[in-house]
């Protein structure tokens, strides 16, 4: 042993008392951040505070409001298409669900880190991949060539089960029927995949627009997950908890609030396949999804990229109005045509007129609030002797959703001197009118420890040794839930449908919070301004 | 002035306590790692034990204080000062109770040093000294050994004496208080002649081990390493354990051999002259790994080599290979030569940072063994590697054993292929290794293995050369898949080709 190692260890030793329990030992002398991205301006809107005179007024054929995955495709697809005359509104959250951010050299997710391989459906998620360089070869075709910088390297997955890691997030070792019955399920929405409705089409497909309207299957939607599982005899808890946790991690709610239509989504509208990467495979970068936006933004050009936020959207005559928010005070926008890319409880304060368009206040879908936590390590903490760090890490039984590894792709010689762990906490178990006054109140230890229980569960106490800081990111309304009935909702099927100066794209209009829908929806929008 | 004695022996007693406490913690931070969780379990575990020990010396009785002190003494002397060596040697011939083993020494040495201060203060006590000046200065002395050993271990101790001798010289301390106990409180112990002759012979016996230690720990790294250890160091990145046995020098990482100075030449000779004797115009050469400088070694042979550039991650490494001069005499002083360039820093990030270009260059990568280490071996390295290789250039790709591990390295060889690049396989036997593979990889194909050398050299020639490019039938290509990230397969054909091998 070296005596420097030996002098620090003593000097560690000396500053720390005995390491208890206790988890907030963790948290001690750590720079904690707590981010709330669009809180301040979405209240200020909501609390319909007054907006000074506009200093000045411009024209533009088309305006984006908003800069998260559905409109900056809204202004990726345009801009592709060689049409010019638009702007986009940043907005107070830019990149929205989205969005990474940085230690330094170590990026990391705040909002999405994966995007499945795309359906055969999802050819406008391709045409992207396929600009980027992501898709290599045969973009068209049912198994595209990706580059596997980008398909998530082995090993993605792990479960924390009784002290142990065992491969795949699927509980293994809880007896025969539990297996059986997982092996079932897993056959059960195999079949489905390929289940098409009376209309021809697939019954589940991403995007959502493209699937089947046969009412038979429709009808899923009128019940929750959690009855359809108990009505087919899915009642073993290993198999009912890692349903739970993806209606979790994808929806933000539990089995019993999912309408049985989108769970099975989750399971049977992925159809996508790779030429290089088995199936179920999906893309990763190690801020999540943001390298995507960043191309995109780079398409759409700085110049049409405009700060500021939103304030009132309507129509002048022929005329739709943009009032706006930036450091310089209000300016007002002029334009032909509106895509409002933001959430619709946003868009809801934004539009005077939404219920003209046949959109009620109870036509907002329900939303999930989400706490996205990320630690810089120094060195990366022991792991037991038989498991590898994987991509994904998950606890069984824990309400937190486990953690991601931003440097799991980077190919190195040698671990990398520093990393970044991205916790996960969707808030399913409360109300979410009850959790958000909560979140916005709350300190940052509170959320701390919150955000880093499955951390604590796993290493314990010895993770304050590596911990150099922690970003935490506050998502009070992060995704809409889909909870039974949502397919019906006829204020959303009013706002799709929607062809005049004002246009909506956003992941809300299908009701579920995946890239591909919120790509969707500002591509079609951006298909209406070009005509 | 007895008593003043005895309040010294409480300085030694307490000083030789804490550096027990202290061994233990370091010698398990050294074999186990994770020092802060070594030292606080076995501080921990030492502090409840003095407690423990504390505990039962009050059922000591009054008449026996000085012979029960003279007798923990020397139990003391020989569990703490034999516990380093003991411990090594536990962990090296028997690693699955040397935990149990650690704890229970610390336990029991804590337990025996927890009964020296009661007794010393009952001694004093029935003396007649006023309490509270005899709880003062016994504490004083205590605390002040404390104090003394804190700052003797990690400074002086354990840098020039090493742990197991410390713990020895500590050991015998004890003695020498028990010895000394027994000449001047002769008259006051029940049993004298015996008190003296156990304290004769665990001084014999700690005396012994004090001569014998390096031995002992020269033969317990042997049974570790099978050889003499002539250098130990734990890098940031890996430890480096260099042995030497009748003029033969081995390097092992992270406890896996690297390369024997008896057949090294072998294997650098194989990786690299297929390449550059095949390159007469090569200027810039490229080396990935290999901050052994032995690699550089034979690159340097040739004169048209302007620039050698080597990416190495461990300072310590290539520092070790320029300076420590057995080593310096079998690399040939290559890392210190003026056409050589150094770069400290991960070979794959430097690759995806800089855009030089190479005329050859020499991948000398660990072996796909990890998740981590497989990336390396996939199509997007290759890819990267492929855009820092000149149009006519060749690179060297070491790629396990097409004997031992035929799926991995035939899978390596898919893998090069899928990247686009022209591949030639060839092979040499490196005793030490076994059968080793290694595979060109071109832009375009069309290579052909040098006729002749201009350079010196020990083991090709034109015949040996020709033998590396013959597969003989029972090396023939395997129909493995290509390393996907995805999957990691090579990973997974590397866990199944050697474990059929090592049985």
């Amino acid at each position: 042993m070296q005596r420097r190692d030996f002098l620090r260890t003593a000097a560690l030793l000396a500053g720390l008392p005995l390491l208890g329990g206790c988890r907030q030992v963790l948290g001690w002398g750590l720079p904690i951040d707590v981010f709330r991205p669009g809180m301040a301006a979405g209240h200020r809107l909501r609390d319909a505070a007054s907006l000074p005179p506009p200093r000045g007024t411009r024209r533009v054929d088309t305006v984006i409001v908003g800069s998260g995955v559905a409109g900056l495709f809204a202004g990726w697809r345009l801009a592709r298409e060689g049409y010019r005359d638009f702007v986009l509104l940043n907005g107070p959250e830019p990149d929205g669900n989205a969005a990474g951010g940085a230690f330094g050299e170590w990026r990391y997710p705040t909002g999405a880190h994966y995007l499945p391989l795309p359906s055969p459906e999802s050819a406008h998620v391709r045409t992207l991949l396929a600009e980027m360089g992501v898709i290599e070869a045969g973009g068209a075709s049912l198994r595209p060539t990706f580059d596997e910088r980008v398909l998530v390297h082995a090993p993605d997955e792990r479960l924390w089960r009784d002290g142990q890691w065992q491969d795949g997030l699927l509980p293994r070792g809880l007896g025969a029927d539990d297996d059986a019955q997982q092996r079932r399920f897993l056959l059960h929405v195999k079949q489905l995949q390929q289940q098409h409705g009376t209309d021809g089409r697939r019954v589940f497909t991403v995007p959502t627009a493209l699937a089947s309207t046969d009412p038979a299957w429709r009808a899923l939607d009128r019940q929750s997950f959690a009855s359809w599982l108990a009505a087919h005899g899915y009642t073993a808890p290993g198999l009912l908890w890692y349903l739970d946790y993806c209606c979790r991690d994808d929806y933000g709610s539990t089995l019993a609030q999912t309408s049985a239509w989108a769970g099975l989504h989750y399971f049977a509208a992925r159809g996508g396949h790779a030429a290089n990467a088995e199936d179920g495979a999906v893309l990763t970068w190690p801020d999540g999804l943001a390298p995507l936006l960043r191309h995109m933004r780079s398409r759409i050009g700085a110049e049409r990229q405009l700060p500021g936020a939103a304030w009132r959207i309507q129509m002048q005559g022929q005329q739709a109005q943009v009032d706006y928010v930036d450091a310089g005070g209000a300016q007002r926008l002029l334009a032909r045509r509106v895509i409002v890319a933001t959430p619709l409880h946003v868009a809801w304060h934004l539009l005077p007129s939404m219920r003209s368009l046949g959109f009620e206040r109870a036509h907002l879908p329900p939303r999930a609030p989400w706490l996205v936590g990320n630690v810089l390590l120094d060195r990366f903490p022991q792991e037991p002797e038989q498991s590898t760090l994987a991509w994904d890490n998950v606890v069984y039984g824990s309400t937190g959703l486990g953690y991601v590894v931003a440097t799991h792709q980077l190919i190195r010689v040698a671990l990398p001197e520093r990393t970044v762990f991205t916790t996960y906490h969707a808030f399913a178990d409360a109300a979410p009118d009850a959790t958000r006054p909560w979140l916005a109140a709350a300190g940052a230890d509170a959320l701390f420890e919150l955000a880093t229980q499955d951390l604590y569960t796993v290493y314990g106490a010895r993770l304050r040794r590596h911990l150099l800081a922690a970003r935490l990111t506050v998502r009070a309304h992060a995704m809409a839930s889909p909870q039974p009935g949502f397919l019906a909702n006829a204020g959303l099927a009013a706002l799709r449908a929607a062809d005049g100066p004002i246009l909506f794209a956003h992941s809300d209009l299908s009701g579920l919070s995946l890239f591909e829908e919120a790509a969707w929806w500002g591509d079609v929008a951006a298909r209406r301004v070009l005509g | 002035m007895r008593d003043r004695l005895l309040i010294l022996s409480v300085f030694v007693v307490a000083s030789c306590g804490l550096a027990y406490e202290l061994i233990a913690g370091a010698l398990a931070s050294y074999l186990l790692g994770d020092s802060v969780l070594q030292f606080s379990s076995i501080i921990g575990c030492y502090l409840f034990a003095m407690g423990v020990g504390s505990h039962l010396s009050q059922y000591v009785k009054d008449e026996r204080v000085l012979d029960t002190f003279i007798e923990i003494e020397l139990l003391v002397a020989l569990l703490g000062g034999l516990s380093a060596s003991a411990l090594f040697a536990v962990f090296a011939w028997s690693g699955e109770s040397f935990r149990l083993m650690l704890y229970a020494l610390v336990f029991l040495t804590g337990a025996m040093v927890g009964m020296e201060i009661p007794l010393v203060m009952r001694a004093l006590n029935q003396r007649q000294q006023r309490f509270a000046e005899l709880v003062s200065r016994v504490l004083t002395f205590d605390y002040l050994g404390a104090l003394a050993v804190s700052l003797l271990f990690p400074i002086v101790l354990a840098p020039r004496l090493g742990l197991a001798r410390s713990a020895l010289l500590f050991g015998l301390s004890n003695v020498a208080v028990a010895l000394w106990t027994c000449r001047v409180f002769r008259a006051e112990l029940v049993r004298p002649t015996l008190q003296y002759l156990r304290s004769l012979l665990v001084l014999l016996v700690l005396g012994g081990g004090f001569i014998a230690a390096d031995e002992l720990t020269r033969w317990n790294e042997k049974a570790i390493y099978g050889d003499d250890v002539i250098h130990a160091e734990t890098t940031p990145y890996q430890r480096l354990v260099l042995t030497r046995w009748k003029g033969d020098l081995r390097l092992y990482i992270n406890g896996n051999l690297q390369f024997s100075s008896r057949d090294e030449h072998r294997y650098h000779e194989a990786l690299v002259h297929p390449v550059l004797g095949a390159l007469p115009w090569a200027r810039r050469v490229l080396i990935l790994g290999g901050g052994d400088g032995l690699a550089a070694r034979e690159v340097l042979k040739y004169p048209n080599v302007q620039q050698v550039t080597l990416v190495d991650l461990d300072p310590a490494m290539t520092g070790l290979f320029a300076r420590s001069a057995p080593l310096v005499a079998l690399n040939g002083g290559s890392l210190q030569s003026p056409r050589l360039r150094v770069v400290n820093d991960d070979a794959a990030r430097w690759l995806e940072r800089h855009g030089e270009v190479f005329d050859a260059i020499i991948v000398d990568f660990p072996d796909p063994s990890s998740f981590a280490l497989g990336k390396l071996y996939s199509v997007p390295l290759y890819r990267l590697l492929s855009r820092h290789l000149a149009e006519n250039g060749l690179a060297v790709v070491q790629s396990t054993s097409p004997y031992h591990a035929p799926r991995s390295y035939w899978s390596i060889y898919a893998t090069l292929q899928a990247a686009g690049l022209a591949t030639t396989p060839y092979h040499a036997y490196v005793p030490s290794f076994g059968e080793w593979g290694f595979i060109i990889a071109a832009h375009r194909p069309g290579y052909t293995p040098p006729q002749a050398y201009r350079v010196p050299m020990k083991f090709l020639d034109r015949e040996a050369t020709r033998q590396m490019f013959f597969f003989p039938p029972d090396m023939r290509r395997w129909n493995v898949l290509p390393n996907e990230l995805n999957n990691q397969i090579l990973v997974h054909y590397f866990e199944q080709d050697w474990s059929q091998v090592i049985r």
